[in-house]
């Protein structure tokens, strides 16, 4: 086989692994893992009557979406109404062409490694398609001709801008130590040093509430919030559309969990633990997917635990205390580096 | 190469077919959406000339925040439709034209007098390495272009300030 098909072939494996991983495997449990947890939480028992625990609860709700009838209202830009579920889907399902999510496995001799595309500007491209989904958010908002949605749209707008600042911030102070914006450098220099979220701990928090912002969870749910907007950006969706909307954001949730543990938390890596083969390899990713499912679980515990903030509140915490703490961490971190002589 | 040309020929024809949608369509949100499209297009063409890094900060700049800015503000101020114009300003018109023709001749001009590009295939040989450009750029910024790498972080923070002032004084 030439080297260039192993690559294509490469490429395809890891693309169906990752797609297998969050579509099939934790979008649908995600939905089942939410409501349970909210009933939990609030001392009920959630939904427990299709299949045993209520665990095809996120199927039927999966047929419902497919078979309701989808409902495009009379006054609505048609195309942008159509087209910005998808705006919003498409980002969040390819973040994860660069997060490493294992090491290395050897496959017919040579070293494969579990990223599906190792691009110097990884760090970068996370931030780009970040920026893009806002625009379904947005269009959502605004095709669907309703002061509501264009209220909800105009929140999320203003509310991603805002901390992506500090979210983008405190993620150069990491990519400062590691000397690099490629995902398996970060990966590499935390497993060779530290995870970055003991030293750089300020940023690490910094990053994890942005990353709640981003994802319009609660407490920061404003574009959506159901006692002033009805139900925000996509009130006037229904049925499938809708259902895109919905699993953007629990796309997103797995991305910014990815991303958090990425960039903190060692990635696929565990301290004193060296894996290599194909079973130190498999290993590392269940290490990987392990983690992020802790900090999904933490998104859902917050979202059942905090009330929601207030416009100015969420304006405030976003541009006067996340953004001034994120920018000392990175002139901390620059200065040691600097004084270090370079990472 | 037919692949890479391919390529070209598509992201540079989407970024010219959506940069002209964006100048004859009449709805201003539509007009900007197009305008990302075209900075999509020159991104891809960023990464076809090796400048990844280049093409990350045209999405995350251009297609991120300012066209993001320039939506939001078109949605508060609820420009649905341009108006359409009573007079039609044929000096205008013949104007524009003539400025139009004038560029493109001019760009046009520039592309013929260009060397030819070297003939024969590179992809026959090993592929060459992509030299890392984010450091060269990051040193280059903080060497050669110090000086206006700084002036251009004060101007974008005076017109903060400015349009601080601005707002605050008519709330005053």
């Amino acid at each position: 086989m030439s080297p260039a098909t192993f690559d294509l072939l490469a490429a395809i494996a890891k693309i169906a692994v990752v797609w297998a991983i969050t579509l099939a495997a934790l979008l649908p449990n995600l939905v089942w893992m939410e409501r349970r947890g909210a009933g939990l939480i609030q001392d009920r028992p959630g939904p427990n009557r299709v299949g045993p625990l209520g665990l095809f609860q996120a199927l039927a709700d999966v047929l419902k979406m497919f078979m309701k009838e989808d409902v495009t209202p009379l006054y609505v830009d048609k195309l942008l109404h159509t087209v910005a579920p998808a705006i919003l889907l498409v980002p969040a399902l390819t973040t994860f062409a660069v997060i490493p999510f294992g090491s290395s496995i050897p496959v017919l001799g040579r070293e494969v490694k579990l990223v599906i595309a190792d691009v110097n500007i990884g760090v970068l491209y996370v931030f780009a398609l970040t920026s893009v989904g806002v625009y379904g958010l947005v269009l959502a908002g605004w095709a669907s001709n309703n002061k509501y949605s264009l209220l909800g749209g105009l929140r999320s707008s203003a509310q991603i801008i805002s901390y992506e600042l500090s979210m983008g911030v405190s993620a150069v102070a990491v990519l400062v130590s590691a000397g690099s914006l490629r995902p398996s450098d970060v990966v590499a220099w935390q497993a060779a040093n530290v995870w970055n979220c003991v030293p750089q701990v300020v940023g690490c928090i910094v990053f994890i509430v942005a990353a709640f912002a981003e994802t319009n969870r609660v407490p920061f749910d404003l574009p959506e919030a159901e006692a002033e907007l009805v139900a925000g950006y996509h009130t006037e969706y229904s049925a499938f559309k809708f259902g895109m909307f919905f699993m953007s954001e629990y796309a997103n949730m797995i991305a910014a969990s990815a991303m958090i543990v990425t960039l903190y938390f060692g990635g696929w890596s565990l301290p004193f633990v060296t894996f290599t083969g194909v079973w130190g390899g498999l290993l590392s990713m269940v290490v990987f997917w392990a983690k992020t499912l802790f900090f999904i679980c933490v998104f859902i515990w917050v979202r059942w635990t905090l009330p929601r903030f207030r416009y100015d509140q969420l304006m405030n915490l976003g541009w006067k205390v996340l953004l001034p703490l994120s920018v000392l961490n990175l002139l901390v971190v620059a200065w040691i580096v600097a004084t270090k002589g370079g990472a | 190469m037919t692949g890479d040309l391919l390529l070209f020929a598509f992201s540079a024809g989407l970024a010219i077919a959506f940069a002209l949608a964006m100048v004859v369509q009449k709805t201003p949100v539509r007009s900007v959406l197009a305008l990302v499209v075209t900075f999509f297009g020159m991104a891809v063409l960023a990464v076809m000339l090796a400048a990844p890094f280049i093409a990350a900060i045209i999405v995350i700049v251009y297609a991120g925040a300012i066209l993001v800015l320039f939506l939001f503000v078109i949605m508060l101020l609820n420009l649905n439709e341009e108006a359409r114009e009573k007079e039609t300003r044929p000096v205008q018109r013949a104007l524009g034209l003539v400025a139009a023709l004038a560029l493109g001749g001019l760009l046009l001009g520039v592309t013929l007098r260009a060397p030819a590009p070297p003939v024969g295939t590179p992809s026959a040989g090993p592929r060459i390495p992509l030299l890392d450009e984010i450091p060269v750029i990051g040193r280059l910024l903080f060497s050669d272009y110090l000086f206006a790498f700084e002036a251009v972080a004060v101007l974008l923070l005076a017109a903060a300030v400015g349009a601080l002032i601005l707002s605050k004084r008519r709330m005053d």
